[in-house]
């Protein structure tokens, strides 16, 4: 097994969490502003203390992240 | 006791799922001003909602891109299950299989606010996501470490003065995970938490949702927080002792 985080991570609650659920229907959202250059904690304060300490919506952001910069410009008539 | 533990949490997340979805303003994001449809997003919406060749031609180039995001995906999270070749690929193609279903049934809540991409492609890494967990138990049958906090940073990290204070910490933390935690929020921390299972396999385990989960360990971690606080430990607590 890794290392484990910090207990402060493991220990994180923010009340400003908005959970896996309200995160999901907002995540594309803030990785497009992210991509952009922007500051996406900024307008989604929960989703982004949601990805601090939810590790399986984490893993679902970076993993958007990366597929989002490698095939987010294909259309249907050029896949 | 778990078991009827589980069954309550079921219940209780059920309840507290429709809440959130009934009334999205206690933890939805603010909605952003809507900019106009990109030509590419508005060319898959078109496809995807028409019928005839048109629309099959477009749902097999669909599938074909989101198996490569799939198979992208798969490769990119391998590291952390024993799981290889052919069983990759029936991972990448049955989350193809998924995602695309869900994608094509709720095409008519795509509004535009992102790349129809980017919108699309968070479908393929849910289901990714739950997929692998399903093969994690298959290679992590051993028991649960309750002494997992042992590799702590926080702990290995400090010096022989702030070590000993830091022990004091741990131990009161063990006691409160012990005597302040229900079985269920004792079970979900020292699994996801200390032993980094996968919440989804977890939820697949105990037979509920990803969010569910969630819930119970972020209600553990306030508990966890509070009976810290009530012993004389403040946050950031990787300052306690440093003073």
């Amino acid at each position: 097994m890794s290392e484990l985080p910090s207990m402060d991570s493991l220990l994180a609650a923010d009340s400003v969490d908005a959970g896996c659920a309200a995160g999901f229907e907002a995540l594309h959202r803030y990785v497009e502003e992210e991509l952009a250059g922007g500051q996406p904690a900024v307008a989604h304060p929960g989703l982004a203390a949601h990805l601090a300490s939810c590790p399986a919506c984490r893993a679902d952001y970076l993993g958007l992240v990366e597929a989002t910069e490698i095939f987010g410009e294909a259309g249907p008539s050029t896949t | 006791m778990v078991k009827a533990a589980i069954s309550a949490l079921r219940s209780f997340h059920e309840g507290w799922l429709a809440v959130t979805v009934e009334n999205p303003s206690r933890v939805s994001e603010p909605e952003p001003a809507r900019p106009p449809m990109d030509d590419v997003s508005r060319a898959w919406v078109a496809g995807l909602t028409t019928s005839g060749p048109a629309h099959e031609g477009c749902v097999t180039a669909l599938h074909g891109l989101l198996l490569r995001v799939a198979r992208h995906e798969v490769a990119r999270r391998s590291g952390s299950l024993r799981v290889q070749g052919r069983e990759l690929e029936d991972i990448a193609q049955q989350a193809t299989d998924d995602s695309l279903m869900a994608i094509r049934s709720k095409i008519a809540s795509f509004r535009g606010d992102s790349r129809f991409t980017t919108w699309a492609y968070r479908f393929v890494m849910f289901e990714v996501s739950t997929k692998m967990g399903r093969h994690f138990w298959r290679d992590h049958r051993a028991t649960l470490d309750e002494d997992a906090w042992e590799q702590m940073p926080d702990l290995r990290s400090s010096s022989p003065d702030q070590h000993s204070v830091h022990r004091e910490l741990f131990a009161a933390l063990r006691r409160a995970i012990d005597q302040d935690l229900t079985a269920l929020q004792r079970r979900v921390f020292v699994a996801i938490a200390l032993n980094e299972v996968p919440m989804d396999a977890f939820a697949r385990e105990l037979g509920t949702s990803r969010n569910a989960i969630y819930k119970t360990l972020f209600d553990a971690r306030r508990k966890l927080r509070a009976s810290l606080s009530a012993a004389g430990y403040q946050p950031p607590f990787s300052a306690v002792g440093s003073q």
